[in-house]
């Protein structure tokens, strides 16, 4: 009898070692090949052509047409700077600047992926069409309710993601500006 | 107790065998691949531009709204393929995938191509006789070795208003995607 709860346990363990670290490995991913930049999270291999094995099960997961090394870089905030999950029913300011690029484009979706903006406006914001500080730094809102400067109006409740899209970029090639910040993700009010 | 222990060691080493087991196992196993979605849309030898992402509608390959993309697909076995055309002075990029969704090559505009994509794909036997000259190919061409026959090239074009994206979208559907005549 003891040795069949050994067993068991043995399974328990196996079952739950084996398939949590899988599925921690192909969805957060930091400790294996993901890199994180405050809330901000991309897979720096996922555009090359020999990504690692764990960056090819991301791939296989996530079905998303990923940015080639040379096109650019996408980051993914499922959180605030604070690590709460993003809300649809909350007011985000994203504050702060962006690694050098031709252009990047900032989009809220749902976790699925469809976009959430108000259906007759922008999709997200554009690098090219935004108003910035003398310093060149962005403030960014994301919300349902009026907001001032950059303002994108969004939609429907639940949980949300906010996907930056950085083309022609320097970063994590190893050339030309190493400066990794990205912007802060601010939950004004709820 | 120091069996139990051990015994939860071992689960533990199992544990790791079954997540490398996983992790190596899950790019075949996975049934909804960049591959198989650009297969359902994209035809071998023609250009195939993607319906822009509605707002609120499915979009499964995570496609940057802002942006017009367009799929060549070509069949490497019958030869060598191409991808041509001219496109807007805007921002564009081109890259090629596998039916996995891996990155084989990618560049854009901005590394001197200009305006004029020419851009012509080839596997590794037809690469060999590129370079042992058995091939004849215009001087220009931007030549890509893949390791695969079945390949995606897929172009994605910024337009510089939304205003201009019907009018780009069409540009892009003008590039010629064929065998390359050798």
């Amino acid at each position: 009898m003891r040795f069949l709860l050994n067993l068991l346990l043995l399974l328990v363990v196996a079952l739950a070692v084996g398939f949590g670290l899988s599925w921690y490995a192909v969805t957060d991913g930091r400790l294996v090949g993901a890199a994180q930049i405050g809330p901000w999270t991309a897979w720096p291999r996922a555009g090359s052509p020999d990504p690692d094995p764990y960056t090819r099960a991301y791939l296989a997961r996530s079905g998303a047409l990923q940015l080639g090394q040379g096109e650019g870089i996408r980051f993914v905030a499922t959180a605030d700077s604070d690590g709460v999950p993003l809300d649809r029913n909350c007011r985000y300011r994203i504050d702060g600047s962006t690694p050098t690029a031709t252009f990047w484009t900032l989009v809220p979706t749902a976790p699925d992926g469809a976009t959430i903006a108000r259906p007759d406006g922008p999709p997200g914001f554009n690098s090219r069409r935004i108003a910035r500080a003398n310093d060149g730094s962005v403030q960014l809102y994301v919300s349902k309710t009026l907001a001032p400067l950059n303002w994108l109006e969004i939609t429907g409740s639940g949980a949300f993601w906010l996907v930056l899209d950085l083309y022609d970029t320097t970063l994590f090639s190893g050339v030309g500006s190493s400066d990794a910040s990205l912007p802060s993700i601010i939950r004004e009010a709820c | 107790m120091v069996r139990t222990l051990l015994y939860m060691f071992g689960g533990l080493l199992l544990g790791l065998a079954i997540h490398l087991v996983v992790i190596l196992l899950l790019p075949g196993l996975a049934s909804n691949t960049v591959g198989v979605q650009l297969a359902a849309v994209g035809q071998v030898n023609k250009v195939v531009t993607l319906d822009p992402v509605a707002p609120g509608g499915p979009n499964p390959l995570r496609l940057d709204p802002e942006l017009a993309y367009a799929v060549c697909r070509l069949d490497l076995s019958k030869g060598p393929g191409e991808l041509t055309g001219t496109l807007p002075l805007s921002y564009w990029s081109v890259s090629v995938y596998d039916r996995a969704g891996t990155v084989l090559y990618s560049t854009t505009n901005r590394d001197g191509i200009g305006q004029t994509l020419d851009l012509g794909v080839f596997d590794a036997a037809q690469t060999r006789l590129l370079a042992e000259q058995k091939i004849d190919v215009d001087a220009g061409l931007l030549i890509v070795e893949t390791r695969t026959d079945d390949i995606f090239v897929v172009v994605k074009l910024e337009p510089s208003q939304p205003a201009t994206r019907d009018r780009y979208a069409a540009q892009l559907g003008r590039l010629a995607c064929r065998p390359l005549k050798t």
